[in-house]
């Protein structure tokens, strides 16, 4: 079945400056690169992934200029001039972020493909909201979707290091 | 493949011959991107490109339709870093919102949240928090979706559209801003500016309810309303938003010239929600409900809602 | 049996997988890359039934950056069908031949160096199809002759039987009152976060074809994959690789894997394909049971159970893998916890043109649990009888285990009236009733629904079999098997061997049972996993098995890792080996606290041979592999009135949900939750809450949720995950989850299984519940998922 595709797009090469994790980055890319593969493929960062193709599972999910955001709904190019922070980029020096350990602690993962994304977002709704409530937890997590855990022992992780990050 | 199946499944696209399920692609098609930081720019490549064109703003329809293949501009033209176009502003009873502020600075803004807390509400149940950081507000009115939350929102509010090209700038009432589905009445050299809304006078209340199968879907019916009393207690504003039961978001008129100059008390709010769920021209959806049902929704959601924008106002 | 007090096993330790996973460092089979790998993308059939006229890949070969165009003629040229337990008549490759049997089936894959060039190319390729008129309801493709999935066959029936237990006419006959319901299970499936996928990796030099795979279970069946692939059995590696969730749809995924290798091999470079979530929803290998039942419940004006018969319909789709394993499964628990006396069991498995159905969490038994609970559910409403009581009244008592079920197998050990009353306890049943009539007074409908059913656990090889009359391959074994091996600094590490990590906690369970062997500390043991070219034989996980097994395997090769340090340390320290011991990381005279450390021994044992006059048996270093096979399983009659014992390990569970129905658009809200579970010895109660929490949230999925929906062109409605909705954070509810314990007398430790545990039983509880909410309308739920828009259209039909 041959479509009518549009005729063929040359498309130019974009230049983009990025810092991922405090690091640095140029690189001239095909203005349709989704920001995802960018950061998988182009830098190696394999932790960010693939969950859904359609923006619903969040397993995709960064930080770009302070905002979570689901990177397989962007193109690279968008990040030109951005900082990005992805869950390779939380520990620091080895030392585990609070909520990486409250998430060990509280036994939030199972197989752990959605971990990244969770944690990442649970990252930016802290900001947001240092004091949540279970609900509000529930709510600001309500983009990511896990299939093993049930989401309870996540909801207590991000409580957990909620009052750990308070100290 | 009927036309129906893919309607449900791609967001409600109108397809015209398409004979078969064509659901091939998960990467777009190249095309050409720009990245103006004016206003100008942006719409002197509109000017040059029209419908060849795309604004980028949030993305969060726009790319996934690309994806998918179903869309494939040739040339995208990133609007993100013209900050000009993202504020929120009170000048006396107006209230402006820049094209491209972002669903959660409209959840968070101190100003809406005290003068027009139903565009919060609104702004809060659309998609999910990794999707509000980037949707905005003119982008959805844009895409034109008859699920969009906010377009019910805007016709509750009575909003007003200023669009602008390179050579003019116009305002569109809301009601003559959507044509049809996915379609708006922007020319292809157009864009959405800013959206006007008024502050209500007086005691007012409203309210956005949505009726979903699971959170941060598309709803199965969602009325927004938004009435005011006057000093009797008297109802002088009514403005009722219909979501995902017609080609369009739906103003429901008749509802509302129904309320205006009455008392509202149960009685009446029951007859109103009866007259808005007959204005709903809802199809059949297989995976959200039969028209039957969404109409019966509508009615439902009406009253509740309606209750509750009361309640808010301070009457009831 | 009392339960024992062990130091490691029932500790509710940190796990020990996770440092990878929360630091993003998880290496899932997308994480990986090979140099020159190249990326395979599937064009897919847009049909549900048509035949392929002609392919034109020339547009395609055209584009830059592809390196190879292959269609399901060039598969069946050059290799085998797919694996197959099914039916040998019902043929599949991993790409269409001639024929396309479901919207999303593969029909050509393109290989290109780069997967945005092979996602262009496939549009370049030009496919003529001649449509076919499309079976996509069951009873229809049951009755049409002229249209069939398989010409092969004849019939789109491809297996139909009737199988009797205990004296069923009498018991039926006899029975007072006889309830019948027609019920409907909608096919859902696992839809794990990460989908199937494989790097293939054909080294022209050595002949050897390495896969890198996230499907599980493939060790012992590997030589199956290689009769595909048409290479020679000790030519095949597959390097198992950590899994993002499977819940039986990474149970021997065979398309995926073959399909990279076969394209590995026709292009000699190294291909990665893994499937992207449409490839998954539409063409995976594992779709969910797709059911309609007329069942029945013989019984007494007292409210006892006699007989159950049985007739479903099952729409496997387009292709019948496992034959009706998810019913022999089924007979294996059948007649639940209850003392039914005999049993008829009508299966008529159906092809149709969707996707085919495989594993998902329960196997089938957690419809068949679905199906019990109904009709308890109408008997009990038909009688006028209290939930609690007619279930009490027909558990089989505590004091009557091990219990022979009429179909021949066994349940090892159970306490059903213990798990009832805590869970009634665990829920505040008289809280919840007191809120429920509350509640009506101002109109509003609350319900509380209770489902006690079983979770069987350590599956035999003889479900998939024992329903033919003379079986091709009556397989009967399932081992699994581990390597241990202390090293010279007494440092002890596990080899695993039919699986990688994929969410059920192996590194965990294996190093608390290590632990508990040898007294140490289970953060010092290290759990690998081999690929198949140093396997053992191994099952890996499916039907709750693994836990067990593992125990099983790990304890074997302990008593010889322990047999041997005791014989080494019987010869340094002049003593008795009957009066040494293994503790707390020491191998001990026994009463004393007198000993040697593990670690000191290893070294000698290891490194110092010819020091000391160990005993010539005693060979240098510290290894063990050992293959536990399965505990308790024996062949079915030939007549099959018996089928034996195929699952005697029986984990229990009783699931109690509060809902809240609206009367005005018939949503259904959890209020509540409690699930308690009987699952034996409980080796670390924290990731069991996991699992059984993770299950329920599933369950929830399946029961309110999910369904894949087709019009009836068969074209899937929906095929993402926009339109097929699995639960967020706000759906699932908090679930209390709490535990009751009866050993196992036929297992390690008495452990039982409890992986699909939480799945197994939610789907019962929650109509129960909708159903007591609608009590006054006397509305029955007889189809999952729930319909909101059913309830709303009940609602209105009873208040007119």
């Amino acid at each position: 079945m041959a479509k009518s595709a549009p005729a063929k797009m040359e498309s130019k090469l974009v230049h983009i400056k990025v810092n991922v994790n405090g690091v640095d980055y140029e690189h001239d890319l095909e203005p349709r690169l989704l920001l995802v593969h960018y950061i998988r493929d182009v830098l190696g960062l394999t932790g960010t992934h693939i969950g859904c193709d359609t923006s619903n599972c969040g397993a995709c999910t960064v930080i770009l200029n302070g905002k979570s955001v689901k990177s397989c709904t962007m193109f690279a190019v968008q990040a030109n001039g951005a900082k990005i922070l992805t869950i390779e980029g939380l520990a620091k020096n080895g030392e585990l972020h609070p909520i990486q350990k409250a998430f060990w602690e509280n036994h939030a993962l199972q197989c752990g493909f959605c971990t990244p994304g969770l944690i990442m977002q649970a990252y930016w709704f802290l900001q947001e909201n240092p004091n949540p409530t279970e609900e509000e937890i529930r709510k600001g997590i309500s983009g990511n979707l896990c299939r093993c855990t049930g989401y309870q022992n996540i909801v207590k992780a991000i409580m957990a290091a909620s009052k750990e990050m308070k100290r | 493949m009927n036309i129906y199946s893919f309607y449900s499944f791609h967001h409600r696209i109108k397809f015209i011959c398409l004979d078969q399920f064509i659901y091939m692609s998960m990467i777009p098609r190249p095309f050409m991107y720009f990245s103006p930081t004016t206003e100008n720019e942006a719409l002197a490549l509109l000017k040059d490109y029209k419908s060849d064109a795309k604004i980028l703003a949030g993305g969060m329809s726009l790319i996934p339709l690309m994806k998918l293949r179903l869309v494939s501009p040739n040339y995208i033209i990133d609007i993100n870093k013209v900050e000009s176009l993202s504020y929120i502003k009170q000048e006396g009873n107006k209230i402006r919102i820049g094209a491209l502020t972002r669903h959660h600075d409209l959840e968070k803004s101190d100003i809406l949240k005290k003068v027009l807390p139903i565009i919060s509400e609104t702004a809060s149940l659309v998609a999910d928090p990794q999707v509000r950081n980037m949707g905005t507000i003119g982008g959805s009115l844009s895409h034109a979706d008859p699920a969009g939350d906010l377009g019910s929102c805007i016709i509750a509010l009575n909003g007003d559209i200023v669009i602008k090209s390179e050579s003019k700038e116009r305002t569109v009432k809301i009601d003559n801003f959507f044509v049809d589905t996915f379609t708006t009445s922007l020319e292809p050299d157009e864009m959405v500016k800013e959206i006007i809304v008024q502050v209500p006078k007086g005691r007012s209340g409203g309210a956005y309810l949505k009726l979903e199968r699971r959170a941060g879907d598309f709803a199965i019916a969602a009325v927004a309303t938004q009435i005011s009393l006057d000093n009797k207690g008297i109802c002088n504003y009514a403005g009722i938003g219909l979501t995902a039961v017609g080609p369009t978001n739906l103003r429901a008129k008749k509802a509302e010239d129904f309320l205006l100059g009455k008392e509202l008390n149960d009685k009446i709010i029951e007859e109103a929600a009866e007259i808005a769920s007959n204005e709903a021209k809802p199809g059949d959806d297989p995976l959200r409900g039969s028209a039957e049902y969404k109409k019966a929704m509508v009615k439902v959601l009406t009253k509740r809602a309606l209750k509750i924008s009361l309640n808010r106002a301070g009457g009831g | 049996m009392a339960v024992t007090e062990f130091t490691w096993i029932g500790k509710p330790i940190k796990r020990l997988e996770d440092r990878r996973f929360i630091t993003g460092k998880g290496k899932y089979i997308d994480d990986i890359s090979l140099p020159r790998m190249c990326y395979a993308k599937i064009l897919r059939s847009p049909y549900a039934h048509a035949r392929i006229k002609k392919i034109d890949i020339s547009g395609a070969l055209k584009v830059r950056g592809v390196v190879a165009v292959v269609t399901g003629n060039d598969l069946a040229k050059h290799f085998n069908p797919l694996p197959n337990f099914g039916d040998p008549r019902v043929v599949q490759y991993p790409l269409a031949v001639d024929k396309v049997r479901y919207v999303g089936e593969g029909v050509v894959a393109v290989v290109a160096e780069d997967k945005y060039v092979a996602e262009d190319a496939l549009e370049k390729i030009d496919v003529e199809y001649e449509v076919l008129p499309a079976l996509i309801d069951p009873e229809k493709a049951m009755q049409e002759t002229k249209v069939l999935v398989h010409e092969s066959l004849g019939s789109n029936i491809v297996f139909q039987k009737t199988m009797r237990f205990g004296n069923f006419e009498k018991d039926y006959s006899t029975a007072d009152i006889i309830v019948k319901e027609k019920l409907r299970w909608n096919r859902s499936s696992a839809e794990p976060l990460d989908t199937a996928g494989a790097i293939a990796d054909y080294d022209e030099g050595t002949g050897i074809l390495k896969i890198w795979a996230n499907s599980l279970t493939f060790t012992n069946f590997i030589w199956l994959y290689a009769n595909s692939l048409k290479i020679p059995t000790n030519k095949l590696i597959i390097q198992p690789v950590n899994a993002g969730g499977s819940f039986g749809s990474k149970f021997y995924a065979h398309k995926v894997a073959c399909l990279a290798g076969m394209l590995s091999m026709l292009t000699r470079r190294p291909v990665k394909y893994v499937e992207d979530r449409v490839d998954h929803i539409l063409n995976s290998d594992h779709h969910g049971s797709d059911r309609i039942y007329e069942a029945e419940l013989a019984v007494t004006k007292d409210g006892i159970f006699k007989a159950l018969r049985v007739k479903v319909i099952d729409d496997y789709g387009a292709y019948f893998q496992f034959g009706v394993g998810t019913h022999g499964n089924s007979l294996a628990q059948v007649t639940g916890p209850y003392t039914i006396s005999s049993v008829e069991y009508t299966v008529i498995a159906v092809l149709t043109n969707k996707n085919q159905q495989g594993a998902y969490r329960g196997f089938g038994s957690e419809v068949t649990n679905w199906m019990l609970e109904r009709l308890v559910e109408s008997a009990r409403r038909k009688l006028g009888m209290d939930p609690v009581e007619i279930r009490m009244k027909n558990f089989i008592p505590p004091d009557k285990f091990p219990y022979k079920i009429p179909t021949g197998n066994m349940y090892d050990s159970g306490n059903y009236p213990a798990v009832l009353r805590k869970a009634l306890q665990v829920i505040d049943y008289e809280k919840w009733r007191k809120i429920k009539e509350e509640a009506k007074k101002e109109g509003r409908l609350i319900g509380i629904g209770i489902a006690s059913a079983q979770d069987r656990s350590v599956f035999s090889a003889t479900e998939f079999w024992f329903w033919f009359e003379k079986p091709a391959a009556p397989v009967t074994s399932t081992p699994e098997s581990v390597t241990l091996s202390i090293d010279p600094m007494g440092k002890i590490t596990v080899t695993l061997y039919s699986q990688a990590m994929w969410g059920n906690s192996p590194e965990t369970v294996a190093a608390q049972v290590v632990a508990e062997e040898f007294g140490i500390d289970p953060y010092d043991v290290n759990v690998i996993y081999a690929d198949t070219s140093r396997a053992l034989p191994a099952t890996g996980p499916g039907g709750s098995r693994f836990s067990i097994m593992v125990a099983g395997a790990i304890k074997g090769a302990a008593e010889i890792l322990k047999a041997k340090l005791k014989k080494a340390a019987a010869t340094i320290m002049e003593v008795k080996e009957e009066d040494l011991e293994v503790k707390e990381g020491m191998v001990k005279i026994k009463g004393t606290t007198k000993g040697m450390k593990i670690a000191e021994l290893a070294a000698l044992v290891h490194m110092f041979r010819h020091n000391y006059n160990f005993p010539k048996e005693l060979t240098s270093g510290l290894t063990a592999d050992y293959t536990f096979d399965h505990p308790y399983t024996t062949l079915p009659k030939e007549d099959r009135s018996d089928l034996g014992v195929f699952y005697p390990i029986m984990a229990h569970a009783c699931h109690i949900a509060v809902v809240e129905v609206d009367r005005e658009t018939g949503f259904v809200k959890l209020l509540d939750y409690a699930a308690v579970h009987d699952c034996g010895t409980i080796i670390n109660p924290k990731t069991l809450e996991g699992m059984i929490i993770g299950g329920v949230a599933q369950g929830i999925g399946t029961a309110l949720y999910e369904q894949h929906l087709y019009d009836q062109n068969g074209n899937p409605l929906n095929a993402d995950f926009t339109g097929y909705i699995i639960p967020t954070a706000i759906e699932i509810p908090n679930i209390k989850v709490d535990h009751v314990v009866t050993p196992s007398p036929f297992t390690p430790y008495g452990i039982k299984g409890a992986g699909e545990g939480g799945r197994m039983i939610a789907p019962a509880a929650i109509p129960n519940a909708v159903e007591d909410a609608l009590e006054d309308f006397g509305i029955k739920v007889n189809e999952i998922p729930i319909n909101y828009e059913k309830i709303y259209r009940a609602l209105k039909e009873k208040s007119k």
